[in-house]
């Protein structure tokens, strides 16, 4: 089972950190910060007018 | 004989302008064709303050307790101010997060306020001594010193900052206690952008570390990055919607403790009051008001709700003075 090509090497890194349980505790968080900074900064550029008095 | 032949090939002048074209403003399109000149970049903000817009609206002092402030003036120059606290003040412990103390204190301050030379001094009734000086040596170099002076055995600390304030760069020398010594250095690349570089050296235990940090800033936003080899990146990014409203995000992932932390929030400066909330990816949300009830009389209130700890902190106060 070795793993030659590399996107097999891609898909065991990406199994590694997902269905390890303490990494996906981590993960899970920097998805989520992540997801809110990116969130974030696409509403204030597209909708930031909706808040402005 | 060259006059006329310009002239008959000169292009015809445009039309004066007639109605609208009058009242409404010239079309925006010369600002982009003007070209960047180089040699005139403005001055880029210091080092330590390229998150300032971002930690201006997202980092209120946020409190739990009862907070009262009194400034005096007694000249133009000098003013004393007394502030009390009583409340519970959050202190790290190794154990379990941070433990909530009960704490109370007085705390008496002087002020001078020059425009070469700023001191400021603060005591504090369990003996904590905190102060600063701002010392403007020449038109471009300045000095700053600070200092925290407590009874405790070395938990005092102390810092001197030489700073070098040029055309489009600054440069910064630090020496602190415990051996500490840093330096950065921060330069305008394009009129919106500036990229600067620090690095510092703890004496004590033998560590270095360099850090990178970029600020790219328009009229209505600013963006910036920094990351340092201690395993720290931060990004920041705020949005000047308009003259009395900005919206901040900001990011920050240390690699060392794997934490990351992300917050969304709002600031709201209006005549009468300062309104600023966030809410944070630990599921924290908090608010802070400053509401003008006169002439220099303010009312303060904090909140902070923690869901996913369950804490929640309440606080308010008054500041009497400028």
């Amino acid at each position: 089972m070795a793993p030659a090509s590399s996107m097999e090497k891609i898909k065991e890194f990406l199994n590694s950190q997902i269905y390890d349980d303490d990494k996906w505790a981590v993960n899970s968080k920097l998805l989520g910060a992540a997801g809110l900074f990116a969130g974030s900064i696409l509403f204030m550029r597209n909708f930031g007018d909706l808040m402005a008095i | 004989m060259g006059s006329s032949v310009g002239d008959a090939a000169a292009p015809p002048l445009p039309p004066p302008p007639v109605g609208l074209a009058v009242a409404l403003p010239p079309k925006a399109e010369d600002k982009s064709e003007r070209k960047v000149d180089y040699l005139n970049l403005p001055c880029p903000v210091p080092f330590e303050e390229i998150q300032r817009e971002a930690l201006m609206s997202l980092k209120p002092e946020l409190f739990e307790g009862l907070r009262f402030d009194f400034t005096k003036g007694l000249n133009q120059k000098f003013s004393l101010s007394h502030s009390v606290f009583m409340g519970s003040v959050e202190v790290p412990s190794p154990s379990s997060g941070a433990i909530k103390v009960p704490t109370a204190h007085y705390e008496f301050g002087a002020n001078f306020l020059d425009p070469k030379l700023m001191l400021i001094g603060r005591v504090l009734t369990d003996g904590r001594l905190n102060a600063r000086v701002k010392c403007d040596l020449t038109d471009n170099l300045t000095l700053k010193i600070n200092a925290q002076l407590t009874n405790e055995p070395h938990f005092s600390q102390g810092m001197f900052n030489f700073d070098y304030k040029s055309k489009d760069f600054r440069a910064q020398y630090q020496m602190g206690n415990n051996a500490f010594y840093g330096a950065n250095y921060i330069q305008s690349v394009t009129p919106n952008l500036s990229l600067g570089s620090e690095v510092f050296w703890l004496g004590h235990q033998r560590k270095s570390g360099i850090g990178f940090a970029a600020r790219y800033n328009t009229d209505k936003m600013v963006a910036t990055a920094q990351v340092a080899s201690t395993g720290i990146v931060a990004l920041s990014y705020v949005q000047k919607v308009s003259e009395k409203v900005s919206l901040a995000s900001d990011f920050m992932y240390n690699s060392m403790t794997r934490d990351v932390i992300s917050s969304f929030g709002y600031d709201y400066i209006l005549r009468q009051c300062r309104l600023r909330g966030k809410l944070d990816s630990n599921g924290c949300v908090a608010a802070f008001l400053e509401e003008r009830l006169n002439m220099g009389v303010n009312f303060i209130l904090s909140a902070e709700i923690d869901h996913q700890k369950k804490d929640y902190k309440f606080g308010f106060g008054m500041t009497v003075g400028e």
